[in-house]
């Protein structure tokens, strides 16, 4: 028996196009080309294949809501029994675990520990001198970071900055350019040099002049806002810069940044910078990656389905009463939910209709739910009356 | 078509109410079968209940193209 050449791979695959995912007939072309099967060999594969794709498959009716309800619930339990917080991998305090997928699942407006994991363009991977100076671009600086000692002098109400120069060096910042960004955030500096900065206040109480120092050390001077730190490390072969903080947007702009690898935890940020489609994969990622990282594994069908059912009007909604049970459309479902009698109430007053199209609904009214055995309609053959009396 | 599980189950649960109250049975059956239920399942799995699935189609979705939001 000879081995199958590409295209006699493909033919026979292409008998199964409709029934197999294309996911499943690539990885079969690839292998089956790749262990050099005979004929017979891919027959027997495809064969088990397709039983086990329609094993895989839903039937309709099932009530795969409640299944996936089910199979993040269970895991759940398990996750509360173990550590909060983790201090992950790359010397960074990740949030993971329960309060993670709480986080997710509740649509939080910011993580507790943005993240983001910056891959490089092609040509600058494997550049660590390149990456590093991107990494230094990134990290924000504010004047706090660069003053080595803060004097306030009460006798003629000012505030002498020391400046650490070698850091400035180091980093790039010239005095000129922080006389700059001070005067554009409407702050006098009347004298300076090199290594100090000198203000003068008005005010001669001395908690005045505190307060005016913290305002003016916390002035935001290079880098990108909202990104504390950024680590360079070399994973898989190429450096990645590893940020605590998050800032999609800015980040995006910097030369040198692959926008199509590049990753955040904020969820909402990603939803504006990038749209609903990629906030509803970040959702599906972040859920599975802290699932598996604590050892647990569940069907990545049942987060899409939450995923999808967070993402489906078009804005990231959380699950609960503020996001997706909240505001439902019809009357009894949200009765059911929370505040029964005034939900029922107001209904009433505004004349509210109610299709019965759903499982709660149908409950409630006592009638067989539209899921499982209940969605079958059977009728009677009558055409054949005689055959049956024989 | 294949039936789902929800489907034969319905089917064999009617097909078992007719048989319990009295409805001719469409096929032979053993001596010792006596439950209705597994004479259901046997007609079923013989091919022969009088019963037909009404299948409804997922709810087709309308298509707006999007020369219709143009202001005339």
């Amino acid at each position: 028996m000879k081995a199958l050449t590409e295209k006699e791979v493909e033919k026979m695959l292409m008998e199964h196009a409709d029934s197999l995912p294309d996911v499943i007939l690539e990885d079969l072309k690839r292998e089956a080309l790749a262990a050099g099967l005979t004929a017979k060999e891919l027959e027997t594969v495809l064969g088990d294949v397709l039983k086990r794709t329609e094993y895989a498959q839903v039937e309709p009716g099932e009530a795969v809501g409640v299944v996936a309800a089910q199979s993040l619930g269970e895991p759940g339990t398990q996750m509360t029994m173990r550590t909060f917080h983790y201090a992950g991998a790359a010397e960074m305090n990740v949030t993971l675990g329960l309060p993670r997928i709480m986080e997710i699942v509740d649509a939080r407006k910011q993580p507790s520990t943005p993240m983001m994991t910056i891959y490089l363009e092609e040509d600058i991977r494997e550049d660590r001198e390149k990456a590093k100076e991107i990494g230094n671009m990134i990290s924000a600086i504010s004047l706090s970071d660069i003053v080595e000692k803060t004097e306030t002098n009460l006798l003629d109400s000012s505030i002498t900055f020391r400046l650490d120069t070698k850091l400035m060096k180091s980093r790039g910042i010239k005095i000129e350019d922080v006389i700059t960004r001070l005067n554009k955030s409407k702050i006098e500096v009347p004298d300076y040099s090199e290594s100090r900065i000198v203000l003068k206040s008005k005010t001669q109480e001395l908690r005045e002049l505190r307060k005016l120092a913290t305002k003016v050390l916390g002035t935001h001077l290079a880098g990108i806002k909202g990104i504390e730190r950024a680590l360079v490390k070399r994973e898989k072969g190429e450096y990645v810069i590893f940020t605590e903080g998050s800032n999609l947007k800015e980040v995006f702009k910097i030369k040198g940044v692959d926008k199509r690898r590049t990753k955040c935890n904020d969820i909402l940020e990603i939803e504006k910078v990038l749209g609903i489609e990629a906030a509803r994969r970040a959702i599906i990622m972040e859920i599975l990656d802290t699932l598996n990282e604590q050892g647990l594994r569940v069907d990545v069908r049942h987060i899409m389905l939450i995923a999808s059912a967070m993402t489906v009007s078009g804005t990231v909604r959380s699950i609960g009463r503020h996001g997706i049970s909240g505001d439902k459309a019809s009357v009894l479902d949200r009765a059911a939910f929370e505040i029964t009698v005034d939900n029922l109430l107001m209904a009433g007053v505004k004349g509210e209709y109610e299709e019965l199209d759903g499982v709660v609904k149908n409950v409630i009214v006592g009638q067989p739910v539209r899921l499982g055995t209940g969605v079958v309609e059977l009728t009677m053959k009558m055409d054949k009356p005689k055959e049956a009396a024989k | 078509m294949k039936l789902t599980r929800f489907e034969k189950a319905k089917i064999v649960g009617a097909r078992a109410l007719q048989i319990s109250m009295g409805a001719p049975i469409l096929i032979k059956v053993p001596d010792d079968i006596i439950d209705p239920i597994d004479i259901a399942i046997k007609e079923l799995e013989a091919g022969v209940v009088p019963i037909t699935v009404r299948r409804k189609p997922p709810k087709k979705r309308e298509e707006i193209p999007m020369d219709r939001g143009k202001s005339k």
